[in-house]
């Protein structure tokens, strides 16, 4: 219960890339300090093309 | 040479890479009932058998005891030693207190064996003659934690025998420190006597000493003690949790009954949790002590509905759902046959095994399960279907709606339609799997022959998907109006429902995955099943990540290539892909090892406890059995962008690579990452390469013998190492054209962290695949064993092909 408190960081499970909130995706246009839940229903992984359905929390 | 036992067969290291080693526990008078009674009617046989099980559940090494009261210990171990030496591939540990029977069975077996055990019971007689046999036969040496006193109970004692034994054996008597095994003993924690509250704790520590201040020797454990007195579900719950704890500490081997740890993954954290409090004798801020507090939460387990529980309290209709959505095939036959008593097998399969199945797939829909769980549970309805179907009627299931399933023409790809068969025959339906490479007059031919009510088609690459496209007139002209069920990668809502279902006359559906054609199926036989359909405006439109700057610097300098024109290079040792294969994608994209609903530390757990030590197993039979056969054909080749084509010039001929231009900002084309022929002419690299095709014959098999599970992990790893040996020599070709001196290691990560890219032909930037034509005219692939087929198709499958760019501004992109 205690844990939820993490970075907010997200992997791809098709190529491994990591979204980091603290970075944003510059190759998506996407700000940093956007947090995974607020990316637009369109984005997709900058790496691979796979959309956020294809994403895991990592931490 | 590391420690290792070994039988007629094969040597086995005692040290696993994953450890424990397993020493099987139930071919023993003292501890196996069952084997007890066969003894005593000398059926010598039967007892073999029970040797031979273990091995087959995975243990590693089998311990044999025979002393029992009243009988001739002698003639039995020794004549079961002999037996065992014949048939059994593990290595045997020899169980007896008796120097004698040691002596005799030392000299009949034919390897290196164990001795289970020598103590300090006696003061040191019989140990220093169990020891010189040991040093005289080779053989190694389990050594109990007990002396006149008795066994030893807190960590202290433990050692101070161990080191006692140690000196005997190591200084006195001639052997290795890594001939010992020195068991700690334990205590059960489970009794309530309050002098053994800490009685996992001082084992835990004893092995911790052990490990650290007796170099080089072993230490082993007889887990199930820890337990005694609790009830069989709470003892198997709490035996694996002290497993794990005691092998953190560094315990080599355990003797268990292997069949009946649990993956520590597989127990729930709250579960683990109370095991560790009573096994670490924490007192929490409620009055109970941790063994009340234990007994307390497995009681109220034991009634909750679903729970598990090794007596007989279900029905035996509800034991057997139950081990199908766990994937838990101990004990199957036994419990289909009491089941055949009361149902007929159809019933069984409908009654039982098909909601079963159902239920599982609802699981997994909802994300509770995991994939590669559920193919375990269809390994379990595999395996009842097969046990029943001696005893069925051969009308049985006629009525079972039939599905077709063919990968189309020009296309291998087996494993899609393989899955979608698992599914759908393992949820009770007929599937008729003609194949791959089908063309669509065998697809007609065979939807006549077997009056199917589906058919199913699958491809990997678009060009399949164009195959689907073209066949579909010539379905509807065949007269068939069946519904047509389409999947792969590559096919998309949009594409099926505007270029494939306006040419048929029956439902055209897309399917994303063997679940969707699970649903469509089920629609099918409710007649609700309808075409797909597509609207531009409801669609999502994704967007095209990729660098915004449309400048690309036309000055850059052209590296100097090692050498021009193609080469060959079939000796690259596997082992060197092993730093670039993506683990992260294997596990969770391939293997399907998603963290889904399960909380970080519940996740890692899973990845530490079976994901990797699977992985590491794949590693060890690659280099072990040659799994995969790394090759390459790759060159560097002249060439100058005219446009949007790559011109490449090999031998006086030309080959032109047209690459398509993004139509909207900032229009990027792979083509302008190289020089124009007024700008001097560049150098693009190119390659093929491919693991063979040894890998794609075993994980076929593995599909033959119904091991759904590991089919998909074989198939997985072959992938993820066909991208690895990509990876790979990309950045062999960065370092000879000079351009890869800085770079970091990426673990296998796509981070493009590199300078150049390679585009993949068929990728985002470059979608077209008949530029394979080209490539394969000049760098003539085939030497390397890899061929094309009429879709573009590279075989064997595990191969991949690119264009080498070396500009710094190239990057993936999307067109
Ligand atoms: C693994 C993989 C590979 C492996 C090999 C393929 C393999 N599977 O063995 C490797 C790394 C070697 C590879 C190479 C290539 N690949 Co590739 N690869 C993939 C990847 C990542 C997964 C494919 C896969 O095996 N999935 C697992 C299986 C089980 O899934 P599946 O076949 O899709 O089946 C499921 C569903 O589709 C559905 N389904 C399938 N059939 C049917 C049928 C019915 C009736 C139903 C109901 C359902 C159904 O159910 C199945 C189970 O759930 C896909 C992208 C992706 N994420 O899907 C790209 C992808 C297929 N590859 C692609 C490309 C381009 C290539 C290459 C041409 C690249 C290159 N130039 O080298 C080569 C070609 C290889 C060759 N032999 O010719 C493209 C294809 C696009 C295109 N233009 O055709 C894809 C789509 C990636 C992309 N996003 O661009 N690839």
């Amino acid at each position: 219960m205690e844990e939820k408190e993490s970075s907010g960081r997200y992997i791809c499970v098709n190529c491994g890339y990591v979204y980091d909130p603290a970075q944003g995706d510059p190759l998506n246009a996407i700000a940093p300090g956007t947090s995974f839940d607020d990316l637009p229903a369109e984005w997709v992984c900058p790496m691979c093309y796979a959309p956020c359905s294809q994403f895991d929390p990592l931490d | 040479m590391k420690p290792s036992a070994s039988s007629l067969y094969q040597a086995v290291e005692l040290q696993q890479e994953i450890p424990p080693l397993l020493i099987g526990e139930r071919a023993n008078s003292n501890g196996s009932k069952r084997f007890r009674e066969l003894l005593l009617e000398d059926d010598y046989q039967s007892c073999l058998k029970i040797a031979l099980d273990q091995e087959a559940k995975g243990a590693h090494v089998i311990d044999l005891c025979t002393a029992y009261a009243g009988r001739d210990e002698l003639k039995d171990l020794t004549t079961l030693v002999r037996m065992c030496a014949q048939s059994l591939k593990a290595p045997l540990m020899i169980d007896s207190t008796t120097p004698e029977c040691i002596e005799a069975c030392l000299k009949i077996y034919p390897g290196r064996a164990v001795i289970n055990s020598v103590n300090l019971e006696d003061g040191g007689v019989n140990i220093r003659r169990v020891c010189k046999a040991a040093k005289r036969y080779g053989a190694a040496v389990v050594a109990l934690a007990i002396d006149e006193k008795g066994m030893a109970m807190t960590a202290d004692e433990k050692f101070g025998i161990a080191k006692a034994i140690h000196d005997i054996a190591v200084d006195e008597c001639g052997l290795r420190p890594s001939d010992l095994l020195f068991d700690c003993l334990t205590f059960t924690v489970g009794s309530g006597d309050e002098s053994l509250r800490e009685a996992a704790i001082e084992t835990i520590n004893g092995i911790r000493r052990i490990k650290k201040e007796l170099p080089g020797c072993m230490t082993v454990l007889g887990v199930s003690n820890i337990s005694f007195g609790l009830t069989p579900r709470a003892r198997r719950v709490l035996n694996s949790v002290f497993l794990h704890e005691a092998v953190s500490a560094g315990l080599d081997a355990a003797i268990v009954d292997a069949a009946k740890i649990l993956p520590l993954a597989r127990i729930p954290e709250e579960d683990r949790e109370v095991c560790l409090d009573l096994l670490f004798n924490r007192d929490t801020a409620q009055e109970k002590n941790p063994l009340m507090r234990f007994i307390d939460y497995f009681t109220d387990k034991a009634e909750s509905s679903d729970d598990e529980s090794e007596e007989s309290a279900h029905t035996p209709e509800e034991q057997l759902f139950k081990q199908l959505v766990d994937g838990d095939k101990e004990g199957l036959e036994d419990l289909l046959s009491i089941l055949r008593e009361r149902l007929k097998p159809l019933a069984i399969i409908n009654q039982v095994l098909v909601p079963a199945m159902r239920h599982v797939g609802e699981l997994f829909g909802k994300g509770e399960i995991l994939l590669p769980f559920v193919l375990q549970s269809a390994e379990v309805m595999k395996e009842s279907v097969t046990a029943l179907e001696p005893f069925m009627e051969r009308t049985d299931g006629a009525s079972a709606t039939k599905v077709l399933l063919a990968t189309v023409q020009g296309d291998v790809h087996d494993i899609g339609k393989n899955l979608v068969d698992i599914i759908l025959s393992n949820n009770g339906y007929k599937v008729f799997n003609i194949g791959i490479k089908v063309t669509a007059e065998t697809v007609i031919e065979k939807a006549r022959e077997h009056d199917v009510d589906v058919i199913g088609l699958s491809g990997l690459l678009v060009k399949s998907a164009i195959v689907m496209q073209e066949s579909m007139p010539q379905y509807r002209e065949a007269g068939l109006d069946v519904p047509i069920l389409l999947g792969g990668a590559a096919l998309t809502p949009k594409f099926v429902a505007e270029s494939c279902v306006p040419d048929y006359t029956g439902p055209v559906v897309y399917c994303g995955d063997a679940f969707a054609g699970l649903k469509a199926v089920r629609e099918h036989e409710d007649s609700t099943l309808v075409s797909t359909v597509y609207s531009e405006r409801s669609a999502v439109q994704t967007m095209k990540p990729g660098v915004k700057d449309t400048a690309i610097d036309r000055t850059h300098p052209v590296p100097s290539a090692p050498f021009v024109g193609r080469r060959y290079v079939e000796d690259i040792d596997p082992e060197q892909l092993f730093p670039y294969v993506n683990i992260e994608a294997l596990f969770r994209g391939r293997w399907g090892y998603r963290r889904g609903k399960m909380g970080a530390a519940e996740y890692r757990e899973l990845i530490t406890t079976t994901v990797q030590p699977l992985y590491e197993r794949l590693l060890h039979r690659t280099l072990e059995e040659g799994l995969i056969q790394p090759k390459v054909a790759y060159g560097y080749f002249p060439c100058h962008a005219e446009d949007t084509t790559v011109r490449v010039e090999v031998d006086g001929v030309r080959y032109d690579f047209a690459f398509p231009r993004q139509a909207e900002p900032p229009y990027l084309c792979i083509a302008d990452y190289f020089k124009t022929e007024q700008e001097g002419g560049d150098i693009a690299g190119f390659f093929v390469v491919t693991i063979g095709d040894r890998i794609g014959r075993e994980t076929a098999q593995l599909y033959e013998q119904n091991a759904y599970h590991d089919y998909l992990m074989l198939h997985g790893f072959s992938v993820e190492m066909t991208d690895a040996l990509a990876e790979y020599w990309h950045a062999v070709m960065r370092q000879e054209l000079g351009i890869g001196a800085e770079e970091l290691p990426t673990q296998g990560l796509i981070s493009q962290s590199y300078q150049g890219s390679r585009y993949g032909f068929g990728y985002p930037a470059c979608p077209d695949l008949d530029v394979h034509q080209p490539l394969f005219a000049f760098l003539r692939p085939e030497a390397i064993g890899v061929s094309l087929t009429e879709n573009m198709q590279m075989v064997p499958e595990q191969t991949t092909s690119a264009i080498v760019a070396h500009h710094p501004q190239a990057k993936y992109f999307a067109v």
